[in-house]
């Protein structure tokens, strides 16, 4: 017979060893699941019989060889298979494969094992079986019982069976130390045991059987590690480094300017705006300060264009009067985030108009502007010329015809679109039909300069995020076209060219320019970060959100390279995903989503805001804000595990040793926590480099995880009591503790600054620059350091809590999940409808209107996120008829309400349907979260129904609208 | 579909009665027949399968090759594709991986249907139910193998049909050619 088996599995074993006992020669085979050998291999390990069959189950295998051991044999090798392996898996397992919940159910299944072992000599019986053969092979890999107490049956029962000659003979050839329960991960394609279920199943507490060892991490630590750890942990003492006032790039060191995309200012940011650019470059640049790097952060708001004028008609103030409320604002949510700018700036400065003016006239000098006639669109009754944004009609690109398709951009296709070709534009002000007039305008001549710029992307695109390159290659494919630079507007900066005065510049040629202009601003010796000399290297890091990629790898370096004067260009995107809120949209007409300033009020302190907007940082794809995973993330990761660590560690060592850093003898112990611990410190400068703020994270929280588990395991609090030997032993590990504290403070700084700070004064220490050459753990505190005050540096975030909060930044959220948009619009013929300050027949086309405009977006979203039809079809015909409702609205008189049902059903119960409505909605919401349509699927018909049924009563589809007027109240 | 929901169809299309089918305390299937509990979900369709005189028992349990055969089978339906299904990688493997083994045979075991096909036609039901159309032409073979399977009246057991005809046009647009 032959075994194929992957490398260290335990299974492997297992059927050598039943081969063994059935006397049975055979073939150790390894083989892996990616040679083309063995690609129909289900599952490793496999036995081939002698007749070619092939079994892929160890149980088959023990059924086969030894038919006759009874029903009873068959349910323990069930129970080891389907039981305690995925358990012992996934206990084992290392990283984010580890379950933690699997230790508690392992104490469960081996306290069943010592209880059956108890009163029998083997599991089934008096004889050895099949049975025990298998349960023998899953704990013996890994030491699971090594320093397991209280189970002295389990432990007899092992030590017999380890004694028996054949199970000798198997491990002669093959030993327990190249066996690990992580080899399962290679041992099929569904990635091991790690899938299945591992759940406590009684009431009763598991007991603590098992020593909690996170698996085998120690065991993988090297010799080289060891000695590195050893060699590392001691005092250094570097120099505080001094910011200067003026932070300039030297010749010789690295310099790193950091832009985060410019916020435009009439737009209140939420949090998605927040960790997308601002907090993302905040927390970058601190790190890069903390690594000693030049570092010079620029931000600022982007003031002018065509919304900004509008503002300001709508609110009666001049654009300038806007922008400076509005910056104010921006300025305002900003520092209470901590967001530390070197400078904040405003395009609106004269600066921008000088930088940007010269930057035109180089590039016109150099030939890479042209003039041409435009066809514009003007809108008689606005008069005025419609910006790109201002203008719908249906989709002019051949195939496509979608009909809300915007003046820049269709959202269905995606293609750009040029507002003039358009068929029936539409003003999206006043929905009359604007005329074509033309008028000149200057065009960068991006084709021109299109070969510099691939030849620029070939050597600086590596350092970039991955939707980055994929958005700027998509953009290259089509090869660029000229674009529009200028616009007749008032409110921007004027073109110095003659016969051009009365336009300004175009978005395109003005914001990007914003971050030169901000750093003149921030020091006349700007040039020296812009247009460097030939020694000094400037790497530029810009953060944004994926919709302005091309902004920052097309156009701006297309207007860069067209200067030819040797400017700073960017050498890293760094573009995330959307931020959604509890799986919606965040809307401020809908006042859905948490809002820079809403986040002050909330109570919560800045630094958990920004501890959890970078750990739920959209990297790689997008990600969703939600209340319970923030209570979720303060409290364990925060509270529990980092908090509890640094706390415990400094109290100890301020009730014990009088807030003196003891004396520290290194052991083995130590050795192998600080070599795991640098290990985690290295994860996070390499993450950080990148500026992967949420593995980052990761590391940090691991490293804290490792300082608990090693104090659990240590238990100075018993050392403290006993002899002067184990009182030395527990100052060590107070020592080192202590020592961990400071490394985790320097390591938050970057993501919590002001708790950080609270740290390092509880410390009574000052921050350390990191050093990316060398990620080790140094000795910060060293023997005879006086610490300060511990006190806890976290609160619990309580459910009710954050209930409340959810209510309050909810809106009106049942809308934007599931329910039948409609249901807004007949909003006034509710019974139960709050009777409003306008006439009704105003507010219900009013509201038609804003449905209307929802369910648009939603469409458009749908449509750009899938192309499967079958998802936005229905939400399509729900458009279309709202559309319909909204006509007959308009047509009708005002004046005259739409049929006022009457109240047919008692309000209990129509509470109590919405009750009802608003708790399946909720489940629903949970189930299509998790995935798995066959799940969620009859849970939707069953709202759906409710819904139906709650219509009939109230004689008016309106579920979403009421909770809409409730919350108003 | 739960392990008890498949042990009970199972039973019937063996034709031997059901028992009482719960889980125990330890969230381990059990089934008690005339006083006597077997535990674990393998376990009890070998009972069921001695028990039983049916063609489909007797195929399964014929010599002692194809009972370990069938039993690997039973048992990757428990650890695999029950809890599989609901991942989204791992239950494409899957289907991957059956429309693969499909190829080339109509039944998981030897040429007739066994208690192999049986648990892992009521493991894979709902994710098959989940597929649309374009995705079961993607996987023809498996699809095939269950459509054979779902016919037959004692499998399906009053279950819904579900459909495998690839003319998916044909619900939308029923007309006749003129």
């Amino acid at each position: 017979m032959k075994i194929y088996t992957n490398e260290g599995n335990p299974f492997g074993l297992k059927l050598q060893l039943l081969a063994k006992f059935a006397n049975k020669p055979v073939e150790v085979i390894k083989v892996t699941l990616n040679d083309p050998a063995s690609k129909d291999f289900l599952v490793l390990p496999i036995l081939e019989l002698e007749s070619g069959l092939k079994l892929f189950s160890t149980d088959a295998v023990a059924r086969y060889l030894f038919p006759d051991e009874g029903a009873l044999r068959d349910e323990w090798l069930e129970w080891s298979t389907i039981k305690l392996a995925p358990a012992l898996s996934q206990h084992l397992s290392v990283g984010h494969r580890a379950n933690p919940d699997a230790l508690p159910v392992l104490n469960l299944l081996v306290r069943k094992l010592d209880d059956r072992l108890a009163d029998l000599a083997f599991l089934t019986g008096d004889k050895v079986s099949a049975a025990d053969i298998a349960v023998w092979s899953l704990l013996a890999p890994d030491g699971t019982l090594k320093g397991a107490q209280n189970i002295e049956h389990l432990k007899a029962w092992y030590r017999k069976i380890t004694a028996l000659p054949e199970v000798q003979a198997v491990l002669a050839e093959t030993p327990l130390a190249g066996l690990t329960f992580t080899s399962l991960q290679n041992s099929n394609r569904y990635g091991g045991l790690s899938h299945v279920p591992v759940r406590v199943h009684t009431a009763s507490e598991s007991e603590n059987l098992l020593a909690d060892t996170t698996g085998n991490l120690a065991d993988t630590v090297t010799e080289d590690e060891l000695a590195n750890a050893q060699k590392s942990f001691v005092h250094v003492s570097l120099p505080q480094r001094v910011e200067p006032r003026t932070v300039l790039p030297k010749a010789g060191e690295r310099n790193v300017l950091i832009t985060s995309a410019l916020p435009y200012v009439n737009n209140v940011p939420h949090l998605g705006n927040i960790i997308g650019c601002v907090l993302s470059a905040d927390i970058f640049a601190r790190y890069s300060r903390a690594a000693g790097y030049n570092t010079l952060y620029i931000c600022g708001t982007d003031e002018y264009g065509t919304a900004t004028e509008n503002k300001a008609l709508a609110e009666n103030l001049t654009p300038k009067q806007i922008c400076d409320k509005y910056f104010d604002l921006h300025n305002s949510i900003y520092r209470w985030f901590g967001i530390g700018f070197d400078f904040f700036g405003r395009t609106s400065s004269q600066q921008q108009t000088e930088i940007v003016q010269e930057a035109f006239h180089d590039v016109y000098n150099n030939g890479y502007i042209f003039t041409e006639s435009v066809d514009q669109l003007l809108c008689v009754k606005c008069d005025r010329f419609l910006a790109d944004r201002f203008v719908e009609g249906t989709c002019p690109h051949p195939g496509c015809g979608y009909e809300d398709a915007r003046g820049d951009q269709c959202d269905k296709c995606g293609k750009l679109v040029n507002a003039t070709e358009l068929i029936r534009p539409r003003c999206k002000i006043c929905n009359s039909a604007p005329v074509i007039r033309s008028s000149d305008q200057l065009f960068l001549d991006l084709p021109k300069i299109e070969p510099q710029l691939r030849v620029w992307l070939e050597g600086s695109e590596m350092g970039w995020t991955n939707n980055a390159r994929v958005i700027t290659r998509s953009w290259l494919r089509e090869g660029l076209k000229p674009r529009c630079i200028t616009r007749d507007l008032k409110w921007g900066i004027p073109v110095p060219l003659a016969g051009f005065e009365k336009k300004v510049f175009y978005v395109w040629f003005d914001a990007p320019y914003g971050y030169i202009s901000m750093t003149k601003h921030y020091t006349s010796e700007y040039k020296q970060w812009w247009i460097p000399s030939k020694d000094v290297k400037v790497e530029l890091f810009q953060f944004m959100a994926k919709d302005n990629v091309p902004f920052h790898s097309v156009v701006f370096p297309s207007s860069l390279l067209a200067t030819n004067k040797g400017h700073t260009m960017v050498t890293n995107i760094m573009a995330t995903e959307y931020l959604n809120y509890e799986d919606g949209k965040f809307s401020k007409s809908r006042g859905i989503g948490v809002f820079g300033n809403d986040a002050q009020q909330t109570g919560i302190s800045a630094d958990i805001w920004r501890f959890y907007l970078a750990s739920a940082r959209p990297e790689g794809q997008d990600s969703s804000f939600s209340w319970n995973d923030l209570a979720a993330r303060n409290n364990s990761d925060l509270l529990n595990n980092l908090g509890n660590f640094v706390n415990r560690a400094l109290v100890f060592c301020e009730k014990n040793f009088n807030c003196v850093v003891p004396t520290m003898t290194l052991t083995k112990d130590e050795l192998i926590l600080l070599a795991l611990i640098n290990r985690e410190v290295r994860g996070y400068i390499h993450s950080l480099e990148k500026a992967k703020l949420r593995d980052g994270i990761r590391h940090l929280l691991s490293i804290s995880r490792h300082g608990n588990g090693y104090m659990q395991s240590q238990q100075p609090w018993v050392l403290l009591k006993g002899t002067d030997e184990q009182k030395a032993r527990a100052a060590t590990i107070i020592g080192i503790c202590a020592n961990i504290a400071a490394l985790l403070a320097n390591l938050m700084l970057p993501y919590m600054p002001t708790i950080a700070r609270t740290l390092f004064s509880q410390l009574n220490a000052k921050p350390t620059p990191l050093n990316p050459e060398k990620p080790f753990i140094n000795i910060l505190l060293p023997t005879g350091h006086n610490i300060g005050k511990p006190a806890p540096l976290f609160t619990k975030l309580e459910q009710s809590f954050i209930e409340e909060l959810k209510k309050k930044f909810g809106g009106v959220q049942d809308q934007s999940n599931g329910s039948q948009p409609s249901s807004t619009t007949t909003n006034t013929n509710s019974a139960t409808a709050k009777p409003s300050a306008l006439p009704n027949g105003t507010q219900s086309v009013a509201q038609l209107e804003e449905a209307v405009r929802l369910q648009g977006e939603k469409v458009r979203q749908l449509k750009a996120s899938t192309k499967d039809k079958a998802v936005w079809q229905p939400e399509v015909n729900v458009l279309l008829d709202l559309k319909k409702q909204l006509t007959a609205a308009q047509a009708a008189p005002p004046t005259a309400p739409a049929v006022v049902a009457t109240p047919v059903a008692s309000d209990e119960k129509v509470k109590e349907l919405e009750q009802r409505i608003t708790q399946q909605g909720e489940k629903v919401r949970q189930l299509k979260a998790s995935g798995d349509a066959s799940v969620w699927k009859p849970e939707v018909e069953i709202l759906l129904q409710l819904k139906k049924d709650l219509a009939t009563l109230t004689g008016a589809p309106q579920p979403a609208a009421q909770g809409k007027n409730k919350k108003k109240k | 579909m739960c392990e008890v929901e498949t042990i009970t169809k199972i039973a019937k299309t063996l034709g031997v009665p059901a028992g009482e089918v719960k889980l125990n305390s330890e969230k381990i299937i059990t089934r008690t027949n005339n006083n006597n509990t077997v535990s674990g979900f393998a376990t009890i369709l070998n009972v069921l399968a001695q028990e039983s005189k049916s063609e489909i028992a007797r195929n399964s349990t014929a010599t002692r090759e194809i009972a370990a055969d069938v039993y690997q089978w039973i048992e990757f339906a428990v650890l695999y594709v029950a809890p599989g299904s609901k991942d989204k990688h791992i239950s494409h493997q899957l289907l991957r991986d059956f429309n693969k083994l499909f190829a080339t045979k109509s039944y998981l075991v030897g040429y007739f249907i066994t208690l192999a096909d049986l648990a892992i036609f009521y493991a894979i039901y709902n994710l098959v139910k989940s597929l649309s159309p374009v995705e079961k032409e993607n996987y023809l073979n498996l699809s095939r193998w269950f459509d054979h399977l779902q016919q037959r009246p004692e499998i399906r057991q009053g279950g819904q049909v579900l459909n495998f005809t690839t003319i998916y046009l044909h619900g939308w647009a029923k007309g006749t050619h003129v």
